[in-house]
């Protein structure tokens, strides 16, 4: 269990982070303020493998081992050996994406033992830099968690690096941006969905922009 | 007793004089701007020179960079010239939309670099030359037909190409001159010559910005590039040829060919900025990237190195070698 916290810091804060920025060229702002948040829930737009690596690469080495990336266990967990090496140089919290319901429990679980999260709500990767519709998943959440705030993250061009069903992975400018730490403004969910594209539309125009 | 630094102070580039010479001319000018501002600053607090500020500090990170590649090994000078390629190949891709299934061939032409700069180490000058024009401009054609899809495969055969040669191909002439034999009494060698056209490609940069903004009223292209004018572009080769004139102690080229070489690189200079100016135009950004501060992106800064190094390499080549 000591190892752990060790693999995660090497990887993303030191590997990744170099590979990142000079290879594949991704550009970001610093997450620092992520360590005045006790706890908090990235949500992200999803276009790659990439993105969970990029999302954990940016965030405060101090705090890394207390985020897990939420996946889906029919993909990262269907032999026991994935599940290990998700659990070790994810740090994925895995869920069974048809049970909706097991899913949210465990996401909840996750949030009252103190993790932080990060959670796609377009449920899959799309194609690049296109988006899906929100999966009411996330609304559900944190309407349960009300006190916990939710970052808004837009990522850019990481379809175009590793899209969906290739393996080639190719070096491509991309970019992420996060907006900032938000409580939801409304226990209904369908209001606190509309918050969250509300957020999305707000920074994919400035990835836009920048 | 045999010191630790021995090897730097044994390094070639000290016994080298004209290249030291010239490094002092490049911090000089450096400070003497950073302390201007600094003034300048202090004086004026409402002037607004962040813009200039900036680009010194990227002039002071280049710069810094240029000196200590080159004295610690020159080895690390092709590295480092070839990582350079690599910034503005991956740049121009990442901006010009291709399809998902030239990803392939992109892959392939990112595999080039290597080569290329491989071939500029080693001096095999014949396979150097044609390496990407010829080679890679038959085999990156394949990768894209073995992966079949045809719908706007010429415009991805024709862009994939044309900005290899851009970023890679041209650029990679930097490097050849770090291969180049020697000359019996021209002491400062390959990197004299990669500083000598590195420093007078940026200084008719700057040239041409000063004089535009000094004079400037008669728009050459407005269309492309609505500040570069006739006073600009005719002020800023006449300031670079006078200052290659005097920096002909970094060649081994004797005064009439300076003069006629350096006039050459200003006018190849100027197309370089124009051509770049033009692709923006096209796909509707002002600058690439923004990978050095207050400069755009990589491709800003070497848009004119594209087009003046392979016009240097291939004059020196032709008058001395």
């Amino acid at each position: 269990m000591l190892l752990k916290p060790f693999i995660l810091r090497f990887t993303y804060s030191f590997l990744m982070r170099w590979i990142l920025r000079w290879i594949i060229g991704v550009k970001w702002e610093k997450a620092s303020f992520l360590s005045d948040e006790k706890q908090f829930i990235i949500i992200a737009n999803h276009n790659s493998h990439l993105d969970t690596i990029t999302l954990l690469a940016s965030i405060p080495a101090r705090i890394l081992p207390k985020v897990k990336p939420v996946a889906a266990a029919d993909y990262f967990g269907d032999t026991p050996f994935k599940a290990k090496m998700s659990s070790y140089f994810i740090n994925a919290l895995l869920i069974p994406r048809s049970e909706g319901l097991t899913a949210i429990r465990q996401m909840k679980k996750a949030l009252d033992e103190g993790y932080s999260l990060i959670i796609y709500p377009e449920g899959s990767r799309g194609n690049p830099e296109e988006e899906q519709a929100l999966k009411p998943g996330i609304a559900f959440l944190l309407s349960l968690c009300p006190q916990v705030k939710y970052v808004p993250a837009h990522l850019t061009g990481m379809g175009k690096a590793l899209p969906k069903g290739e393996n080639l992975l190719l070096p491509y400018e991309s970019s992420l941006i996060y907006g900032k730490p938000r409580l939801i403004e409304s226990s209904n969910r369908d209001e606190i969905l509309r918050q969250i594209e509300d957020d999305f539309k707000i920074l994919k125009s400035a990835a836009l922009q920048n | 007793m045999k010191s630790d630094f021995d090897w730097l102070f044994h390094a070639k580039i000290l016994e080298e004089k004209e290249v030291m010479i010239i490094v002092f001319v490049i911090f000089g000018l450096l400070t003497l701007a950073s302390v201007l501002f600094f003034i300048i600053g202090k004086i004026k607090p409402d002037a607004n020179l962040n813009e200039l500020k900036t680009r010194t500090k990227s002039w002071w990170i280049m710069a810094l960079l240029f000196v200590v590649t080159t004295i610690f090994s020159t080895k690390i000078s092709y590295v480092a010239i070839a990582f350079l390629s690599f910034l503005a190949f991956r740049e121009l891709y990442s901006i010009l939309g291709f399809r998902q299934s030239d990803r392939q061939a992109i892959f392939w032409a990112l595999l080039s670099i290597p080569v290329q700069y491989l071939l500029a180490y080693a001096g095999w000058y014949g396979a150097f030359i044609i390496f990407i024009p010829v080679v890679t401009f038959l085999l990156l054609p394949l990768r894209l037909v073995l992966r079949g899809d045809t719908v706007g495969i010429v415009k991805s055969m024709a862009t994939l190409q044309w900005i290899l040669m851009l970023t890679v191909f041209g650029i990679s002439h930097l490097a050849y001159l770090l291969s180049l034999p020697d000359i019996e009494g021209f002491k400062a060698g390959g990197r004299g010559l990669l500083l000598f056209v590195v420093f007078l490609t940026e200084i008719n940069d700057v040239m041409q910005f000063t004089w535009g903004k000094l004079l400037g009223k008669h728009k050459i292209i407005p269309k492309i590039s609505p500040n570069k004018t006739w006073e600009g572009f005719i002020g800023g080769i006449i300031s670079t040829t006078i200052i290659g004139y005097f920096l002909a102690f970094l060649t081994p080229m004797n005064a009439p060919q300076v003069i006629i070489v350096s006039f050459l690189v200003a006018n190849a200079g100027f197309i370089g900025d124009i051509v770049m100016s033009a692709i923006k135009r096209d796909i509707g950004v002002k600058d690439t990237g923004n990978s050095i501060p207050g400069h755009g992106g990589i491709l800003d800064r070497i848009d004119s190195l594209a087009y003046t190094a392979p016009t240097f390499f291939h004059l020196i080549y032709y008058l001395c070698y």
